[in-house]
């Protein structure tokens, strides 16, 4: 048992940052040979200007309209993906490990503010399954395997918050944490999570198209 | 005549009952040097933990000695000093690990390397 530990707390981290990283790179080369081989002619428009104008106009809350229209939907949005990052990075137990194996550590969240804004992104993503629920114009678009991704980012945090509080099956709960955490960030660049690096393409692509072509804002 | 039996009926009660409590109590390791620690105190019975692992003979396993130049000197231990005498809260020029990462590593490494013994934050962090 305790090797089996040991290898998931300790090469499988570093295994799958290692496929996380590849996976990114390989991803975005596999989308620029596409995009060289069907769609060449985004390279006449395509700007520097106006693909990074449109990225930074994105990057501020509530500054598109779009964003402005649904506000709740945001809010949660905006919270629920800064939390996704930050919770994780800045998370005592997290760091405790990291400077154990590296010997360098960084600031970290007070537990009880770490276990509060976890339930912030548990309760987030709960909402996100309801929208799609109950939304008309969201449930037309979903499809299971979109609650199925839904459901592989909370594992992490749902495990991570039972874990912390030692609740039930304590050895259990931190070894699913540790592997679904691991899984997620496997996922990464082979799914729909990919919008985390292909965001900032979708947004120069539109954004250069609006910009350069309509002479329009595209937010 | 009642009353007086009653008070020391009350007064066996209450000898037995602080007995008691001593005698259920988790002995932990002393978290006092850390600033606002955020986890309970670990787990740890000395006496109970050397004789399961065996290690009566050889205290500077834990207890060790380091000269200037990082080498552990063989025939020396520091059963009488403070682990934070030397392990600092902060990594320091003197102190290349801070006493959290020291506490983590002398623990977790032997357990790791023995198959026994806690390994994850709650096996040693237990909430009571």
């Amino acid at each position: 048992m305790h090797s089996f530990i040991n290898f998931i707390m300790g090469p499988m981290v570093w295994i799958s940052f290692l496929i996380f990283f590849c996976g990114v790179i390989f991803k975005l080369f596999q989308v620029i040979k596409q995009v060289n081989e069907k769609e060449n002619f985004i390279y006449t428009y395509l700007s520097v200007k106006h693909s990074f104008r449109s990225i930074f106009a994105w990057m501020i809350p509530f500054l598109p309209v779009s964003t402005r229209k649904s506000p709740v939907f945001y809010t949660v949005s905006y919270l629920f993906h800064l939390l996704l990052f930050i919770v994780p990075i800045f998370l005592l137990s997290h760091v405790a490990l990291f400077e154990e194996s590296m010997q360098w550590s960084w600031m970290t969240f007070n537990d009880t503010v770490a276990d509060t804004l976890t339930l912030i992104v548990i309760f987030s993503l709960i909402f996100f399954m309801i929208r799609r629920v109950v939304v008309p114009e969201v449930k037309f678009l979903t499809r299971l395997s979109d609650f199925f991704f839904i459901l592989i980012v909370a594992l992490p945090f749902v495990t991570g918050f039972l874990a912390y509080h030692q609740f039930f099956a304590y050895k259990w709960m931190v070894i699913t944490h540790v592997i679904s955490g691991e899984l997620m960030l496997i996922l990464i660049p082979f799914t729909r999570f990919s919008h985390m690096f292909m965001a900032p393409l979708t947004r120069a692509y539109t954004g250069s198209e609006f910009g350069n072509v309509r002479h329009a804002k595209d937010w | 005549m009642k009353y007086k039996r009653f008070v020391w009926l009350a007064a066996l009660i209450f000898i037995l009952s602080v007995f008691n409590v001593y005698s259920q109590e988790i002995l932990v390791v002393d978290n006092t040097i850390f600033n606002r620690p955020q986890r309970p105190a670990a787990v740890f019975d000395h006496d109970d933990h050397n004789e399961k692992a065996q290690l009566e003979e050889d205290c500077s396993i834990c207890h060790h000695v380091y000269d200037e130049n990082n080498v552990r000197i063989e025939d020396e231990s520091s059963e009488d000093s403070l682990c934070s005498e030397c392990h600092s809260l902060k990594k320091i020029p003197e102190n290349s690990i801070p006493l959290r990462m020291a506490f983590h590593n002398r623990c977790k490494q032997c357990h790791f390397k023995s198959d026994k013994g806690p390994v994850l934050c709650g096996e040693c962090h237990i909430r009571k």
